[in-house]
């Protein structure tokens, strides 16, 4: 494994860890502020900053080091969880993830100090007695300068960060602190210096090996002078745990007494030594009497957390109450939920799994074709071929689930949104999540991320009012941002509510008239006037704000769905709020089609788009012009489109009265039929990208292999219908007035 | 008795785990990993292991909650056990000593730093 891959691991792991650190603050906000969740922040940091040292990206660290530190007394509870604390909390972390990408892409790193001042501050204004929360700077340490707490930033504080931060690394890195014997090293003579050692009791505890020490120090030059054994007590008062022998080792004068001590670093006071040619033999330690346990260090005012979790005083005033309310929330089960635990994970490179992926599809275009070989043969219901068919299927779901990824991931960005709008928009949003758990493709999910970022954005700038605004109109200041996902039907719904003013349909329809969308003149439903949002070149932001008005949002926001093989639609009403809800496939490799027979070819009709299909009755269908007809399905007129026209397919039926109609639903067009010879079968098919293998064509949305090994165009129903539509103009108002 | 000495490396940042397998692997320490605490009992009830090189802030099981598991039985009472921490405060190692550690590493390490403290304590 080469430094680059450990570094790509290290900076996969960051983005978990910066995710996982944002949950816990999330729940720290809302009031969840048990031990667990602080510790999650903390390690999160803390893991950080362990790569960060290991890989030498020093800004980053220097920060993490900071970060960390004040986490470290959240944790001990040293300070107080408050709100002005996690805004600083969160707000570092945005930095800490800006830090990363800088690591990462090897640009400059993020302005901290300021940042840097505040978390200082932060511990500053809890280390002395003074329990004030307030950021009044108190005196840290005597002799550091004031400033670092003050709110203008910058420089002075800056400086005092730095040097707190070198102070930090230089620790790390030249690790421990040689004690002041060294003179005493000096003044040994020249031709050999001796150390007197007794291991005590406790020099064998804890897997240690006093014989490791005695040969580490032969190997580096030292030789045993004499042998202590003058302490041996006689055998029946001898104790197996006491260290009775005493050496006295002498060393050459290039050895320096530093690199001795070292390999007693590990033992600390477990094994008394004594350097210099006139030191003492180091007493014997008994063992009932001895090891006053580690003297002035091992007494820490808290316990030495041997415990799995250590447990944390959190908001110390009321012990009882904070216990009493975790076990509650324990109880009713709505304690957050805890990070999945962590079951036996390995990492996969993406590029396996999608050869995987890859040739699932294969066995399943391969299965269908042995399937289609042995009717031929008349051996169609062949019990074997139902159980192939069986486990294909199962591969390939359990293939699929592979890449499935939780929403979370995408959700979990939406807190630093909304923050970064909260401060440039200044209004303050709540936000609710559901189905987080919901899982996905890998690719849908990757794309996702852009067109929800829109919608947010959209929701808050457009949606949700000023907060005086929504006060006069008796809501709470803050606006609640709703988003939620869930499994229906082999589809999964995405929805971005927001409680805001609702769309303003004058305001959009004068604006579409305006910009000559529609003419003045069409009578248009509320939903249709929602729609026109999605509108290329639309922006009804009065005051064009670089969030969301730029007017090419929205109708890009459609188009990545679209991409996406999804729809998305609005549902808004005034002064309630907005709803926009997103219907995705789960997978973009797999789809469920409608396989038709149009003349001499064989199409796919994605059954997303499939309402129905029919066999009308000639009274149903009315001629439209020369080539033109409508179908009459429950009383609502649809205009037919014939496939076999679209596609130019030779040989098929060209009056509607003989065909199949499908009817499916479009995201621009409403419904329409589509008018085919047949439908031969329903079945999953593979996607294959046309784009890839030969160049993107309006109308068709990819290809498919069948059973016998023909390939099948699949139809892009939304443009095809809308292309057919448009080429005979009056159509669409004509299927309106109808 | 074999000649190459086992290692067990237990730490929740799969980066950690490749940089010590990276910088162990490479000086013949035969390496096995384990996620946290949990993962590094599961695994030592069914293998043995020379040295154990553990950090301590992980998810189920700490570092020290394992040291404090592995010391309780008699398998592994006697076994090297190393900790990773981030801090050389001499508080850090009365604590890791306390709780039971034979010794520890200063992160970030350095390989030979890190050789040396293994070969330090085992045979």
């Amino acid at each position: 494994m080469t430094a680059e891959e450990i570094q790509a691991i290290f900076f996969a792991e960051c983005e978990e860890s910066l995710e996982a650190a944002e949950q816990g603050l999330a729940a720290c906000r809302e009031g969840t502020q048990d031990s667990d969740t602080v510790n999650a922040v903390f390690r999160g940091v803390h893991s950080i900053k362990g790569g960060a040292g290991a890989f030498g990206y020093v800004a980053l660290q220097g920060f993490t080091h900071v970060f960390e530190t004040l986490l470290s007394d959240v944790r001990d509870g040293t300070v107080p969880i408050t709100e002005s604390l996690t805004d600083v909390l969160l707000r570092a972390l945005d930095t800490l993830s800006d830090h990363v990408t800088a690591a990462r892409d090897g640009g400059e790193p993020p302005e901290d100090g300021a940042l840097l001042a505040e978390l200082t501050a932060a511990m500053a204004a809890n280390a002395g007695a003074a329990p004030t929360a307030a950021p009044e700077p108190t005196a840290a340490a005597p002799s550091e300068p004031v400033a670092a707490a003050s709110p203008e930033p910058e420089s002075a504080s800056d400086d005092f960060d730095f040097d707190l931060d070198l102070d930090a690394l230089l620790d790390d890195i030249s690790g421990e602190i040689q004690p002041e014997a060294q003179e005493a090293a000096a003044d040994a003579g020249p031709p050999r210096w001796s150390v007197r050692l007794r291991p005590h009791s406790g020099a064998m505890r804890n897997g240690s090996e006093p014989l490791l020490m005695l040969r580490e120090m032969s190997d580096l030059g030292g030789r045993c002078d004499v042998c202590d054994v003058s302490s041996v007590p006689p055998l029946d008062s001898f104790d197996t745990g006491t260290g009775y022998l005493g050496w006295t080792f002498s060393f050459p004068a290039d050895v320096s007494e530093a690199s001795v001590r070292d390999i007693f670093d590990f033992v600390g006071d477990d094994c008394s030594l004594a350097f210099g040619a006139d030191a003492e033999m180091p007493p014997v330690q008994h063992r009932d009497v001895a090891t006053p346990a580690p003297a002035p260090v091992a007494a820490p005012a808290e316990p030495v957390p041997t415990k799995a979790a250590p447990s944390v005083a959190v908001m110390a005033e009321k012990p009882g109450e904070s216990e009493a309310a975790r076990a509650a929330l324990a109880a009713n089960g709505s304690a957050p939920p805890a990070p999945p635990a962590p079951g036996q994970s390995i990492r996969i490179e993406l590029g396996k799994l999608d050869k995987l992926i890859d040739a699932v599809g294969e066995l399943v275009i391969a299965q269908a074709m042995m399937a289609q070989r042995l009717a031929g043969q008349g051996l169609a219901v062949a019990e074997e071929m139902a159980m192939i068919e069986g486990l294909t299927r199962d591969i390939q779901e359990s293939a699929m689930s592979i890449r499935a990824q939780p929403i979370g991931s995408v959700f979990s960005r939406v807190p630093r949104i909304l923050r970064e709008l909260a401060s440039s928009t200044g209004k303050h949003v709540r936000l609710e999540v559901s189905g987080e758990s919901t899982e996905l493709d890998k690719t849908v999910i990757e794309r996702l991320g852009e067109p929800l970022t829109h919608l947010i954005r959209n929701a808050v700038d457009h949606g949700i009012e000023p907060a005086d605004e929504r006060i006069a109109a008796g809501k709470t200041a803050e606006g609640t941002l709703t988003l939620s996902a869930e499994h229906r039907s082999g589809r999964i719904l995405i929805r971005i509510g927001d409680d805001g003013k609702g769309i303003d349909r004058e305001r959009v329809l004068a604006k579409a008239i305006e910009k000559g969308l529609v003419t003045a003149d069409t009578v248009l439903s509320k939903e249709e006037i929602d729609l026109l949002i999605f509108a290329p070149g639309f922006s009804t932001a009065q005051q064009v704000s670089n969030i969301s008005g730029r007017g090419v949002g929205m109708d890009v926001v459609r188009q990545n769905v679209k991409d996406l093989g999804g729809r998305i639609t609005i549902d808004s009403e005034p002064g309630k709020g907005t709803t926009f809800t997103l219907t995705l496939p789960l997978t973009l490799a797999i789809s469920d089609g409608m396989v038709v027979n149009v003349g001499d070819q064989t199409l796919v009709v994605p059954l997303a788009n499939v309402v129905e299909s029919l066999r009308p009755e000639p009274h149903e269908v009315q001629g439209l012009g020369a080539n033109r007809s409508m179908i009459n399905v429950r009383g609502r007129f649809i205009p037919v489109i014939s496939l076999a026209q679209s596609v130019g397919a030779a040989q098929a039926v060209c009056d509607p009265r003989e065909a199949v109609l499908i009817v499916v639903e479009t995201e621009g067009a409403g419904r329409a039929a589509l008018m085919v010879d047949a439908i031969c079968d329903q079945r999953q098919v593979v996607i294959k990208s046309l784009d890839t293998h030969y160049r993107s064509v309006e109308g068709v949305a990819g290809a498919t292999i069948l059973g016998d090994g023909r390939v099948a165009l699949i139809v892009d129903v939304d443009s095809l219908v809308s292309r057919s539509l448009a080429s005979t103009g009056a159509a669409a108002s004509l299927a309106e007035a109808a | 008795m074999n000649n190459t000495t086992r290692i067990l490396t237990v730490d929740d940042s799969p980066s950690m785990r490749a940089l010590l397998n990276h910088a162990l692997s490479g000086h013949g320490f035969d390496v096995s990993q384990a996620e946290d605490g949990m993962a590094a009992l599961d695994w030592l009830a069914m293998n043995e292991v020379d040295v154990v090189i553990t950090d301590i802030n992980m998810p189920r099981l700490d570092g020290f909650g394992l040291i404090e598991r592995l010391r309780e039985g008699s398998r592994h009472r006697d076994r090297p056990i190393l900790v990773l921490t981030t801090e050389s405060s001499d508080e850090k190692k009365a604590r890791a000593r306390a709780a039971g550690a034979t010794g520890w590493i200063v992160k970030p390490f350095d390989p030979e730093k890190l050789v040396a403290a293994v070969r330090r304590v085992s045979h």
